[in-house]
């Protein structure tokens, strides 16, 4: 669905590239993850993914359309949910989706259904510039679904939500993508990328570091250790035991029969950590 | 259709803004400053001050030319104020002066030393000649010194230019003209800058206000064009200009301009400084560093006015400002038998340059709109 090819973006127009020399694709019905911290170069590949920033050099082919002789046509496919929302204050939440649903040529979908589906029933009627952060945020989001898009590009859609709203958006992204559409996740909240998505791009100072899945990742940069915490003979004790050297996992069978187990975890790495071992930069 | 959508959206947008109705209102002052506080005529008599040191009998005479030309045929006491102290004056009203007779040297003196206004002692000298004796004030121009020296020389009948100019022959080339009274002199200006060139500075702050919300993203990212944007967006600024304009004409000029012409010109030109102010917009990323530009377009659109207001400065460079064309325009619009033909001209101008400026800011916009 979206092919990047030896991407380049300066936004002074010289070798000071703010997206450089990046190159990926994206499958249908995958929900791929764009990470890296502010300034990265994850926007402006959005920006440029959707038309917002032109092609300068590189090939970029997003749903068919090939992003150099850019169509209008290729907008009835794509939807996009700003990280600032970007709704028009003197309207309602209705009256946005009403408006925004006549500039596509496709079948749209009915704006109380989205409405309805993002929380903010009971509200439509109110202008939007009376909506709080949050609200305006999910209207923006329901924005983007109102072409029934088969790409959605999603600029950190759960930022600012409390973590109830948080949650009904991610369910959202994923009952979309259990439809068929292809998700571009941009965030550098790794715990949502961690959660949804199939793939995930590590970039920093405009350049991608990795390409992969986050199990597979884990699974490269984790350690394989367990490590419990257990009483014994009144005294608490933490220990270590590796789940690959067969004496060690003996050991591991031993103190789960023979003692009284506290807690016990993996030492799987998270996201962030990867982020950090691969890259050497914090996501801030 | 999409267009449709997008205009009556600004439309709707525009009618719940205070922008939409200070512009409204700001019509109605316009128009309130022009029937009370603009007069039909302006005053322009000029006020001259005598006194007359005659013996009483050569006093007659004057006081009786003096009646022959007043606009009532008669005189009136008046009280006159200078240096803090009043003053009793004989007025005299002609079409072109009031002319003040003092009583006293010293009623003179105080309205040559403190109130800076010309002064003339009439009185007559050991030979029994007239004298006219000017207190001038050192601003006076060499023509009104020269215009002085003919007026006492053809008193004295030394006149050599009478014979000359009373031959000359006046013809008027165009027939059936009436010219606009003082009030009605004033609408152009107001047509131009509220109407036409008000277009470029609102467009500029629609944009940047949308940029700034961020809108213009949302807008961009949709099936519709950028153009149906921008349109959208002049079409409401043409509404709201045509609106204002009758606002303004209607109540002063009444039902006698061709109002067709009007809308027509007011829809060219508006949508050519609309362009522009587009265009301009284009290069910069918010309002304040765009006023630099903008700033010098309104010093470049306001120069015209010292030539509609002064026509004995009118160069040819001037005659390509826009609003130039716009204050002669509007003003042929108003004028009875206006020279119409030049309004269509300049219509048609305005439509193709302003079409030109168009597609250009459109193209430039598509590449700098979500900057």
């Amino acid at each position: 669905m979206i092919k990047v090819k030896n991407l380049y973006h300066s936004y002074s127009n010289d070798e000071s590239y703010a997206v450089n020399d990046i190159s990926f694709e994206i499958e249908k019905g995958e929900i791929f993850g764009f990470l890296g911290p502010s300034g990265a170069g994850k926007s402006t590949t959005q920006n440029i993914l959707t038309g917002l920033l032109q092609l300068q050099k590189g090939e970029v082919e997003v749903a068919g359309f090939d992003v150099k002789h850019i169509k209008n046509k290729m907008f009835n496919k794509i939807g996009m949910s700003f990280e600032q929302s970007n709704v028009y204050n003197k309207m309602s939440g209705l009256e946005n989706l009403e408006f925004y649903r006549k500039l596509f040529d496709v079948k749209t979908r009915e704006p109380m259904e989205l409405i309805k589906m993002v929380g903010l029933d009971g509200k439509e009627k109110i202008k939007a510039g009376k909506y709080s952060k949050g609200m305006k945020h999910r209207l923006t989001f329901a924005r983007s679904m109102i072409n029934n898009p088969e790409i959605w590009f999603l600029d950190e859609p759960t930022t600012g939500l409390d973590p109830a709203i948080a949650a009904n958006i991610k369910d959202i992204i994923k009952e979309e993508n259990r439809k068929g559409v292809t998700v571009f996740l941009t965030t550098h909240n790794m715990f949502i990328a961690d959660e949804l998505c199939d793939r995930v791009a590590f970039i920093v100072d405009g350049k991608i570091r990795l390409i992969d899945s986050p199990k597979e990742l884990k699974l490269r940069y984790g350690e394989k250790l367990v490590e419990v915490e257990y009483f014994r003979n009144g005294e608490l004790l933490k220990d270590r035991f590796s789940t690959v050297v067969e004496e060690e996992k003996n050991q591991l069978i031993e103190v789960i029969k023979k003692n009284n187990v506290q807690t016990m975890h993996t030492k799987e790495a998270t996201l962030e950590e990867i982020f950090i071992k691969v890259t050497g930069r914090g996501l801030v | 259709m999409k267009l449709w959508y997008s205009f009556t959206k600004e439309l709707n947008l525009s009618a719940k803004s205070w922008y939409f109705y200070i512009e409204m209102g700001m019509a109605v002052v316009l128009l309130l400053i022009l029937i009370f506080l603009v007069p039909e005529k302006f005053e322009n008599r000029s006020s001259e001050y005598l006194y007359l040191d005659l013996p009483k009998v050569v006093k007659d005479q004057y006081r009786e030319a003096l009646l022959e030309k007043d606009l009532d045929e008669s005189s009136e006491w008046v009280e006159v104020k200078a240096n803090k102290k009043n003053y009793r004056a004989e007025l005299y009203e002609t079409d072109e002066s009031k002319i003040y007779l003092l009583e006293n040297m010293e009623a003179l003196n105080a309205f040559s030393g403190s109130e800076r206004v010309p002064t003339v002692h009439v009185h007559v000298n050991k030979d029994s000649q007239i004298i006219h004796t000017y207190y001038l004030q050192g601003y006076e121009t060499q023509k009104l010194k020269n215009l002085l020296l003919v007026f006492h020389n053809q008193k004295a009948e030394l006149d050599v230019i009478d014979e000359y100019s009373d031959n000359i022959v006046v013809r008027s080339i165009y027939q059936n003209i009436e010219p606009l009274s003082d009030r009605q002199n004033l609408i152009p200006v107001f047509l131009t800058f509220n109407g036409s060139l008000m277009s470029l500075f609102i467009i500029s702050a629609y944009i940047f206000l949308d940029k700034n919300e961020g809108i213009i993203k949302a807008y961009a990212v949709t099936a519709s064009s950028v153009w149906h944007y921008l349109l959208s967006k002049i079409g409401v600024i043409l509404l709201t200009s045509i609106a204002t304009t009758l606002i303004i004409t209607i109540p002063v000029m009444g039902f006698q301009p061709d109002y067709l012409t009007m809308i027509l010109f007011l829809i060219t030109s508006g949508f050519f400084a609309a362009s522009l102010g587009l265009y301009i917009t284009s290069f910069y990323k918010d309002i304040i560093q765009a006023f630099g530009a903008l700033y010098i377009v309104i010093v470049i659109m306001i120069m015209p006015n010292i030539s509609y207001f002064t026509p004995s400065w009118d160069p040819d460079w001037i005659k390509i400002i826009p609003s130039y064309i716009m204050l002669q325009s509007f003003k042929e619009i108003i004028s009875i038998n206006g020279n119409i033909d030049y309004v269509r001209v300049a219509s048609l101008g305005f439509a193709v340059l302003g079409l030109d400026i168009f597609v250009l800011a459109n193209y430039r916009f598509k590449k700098t709109l979500t900057l």
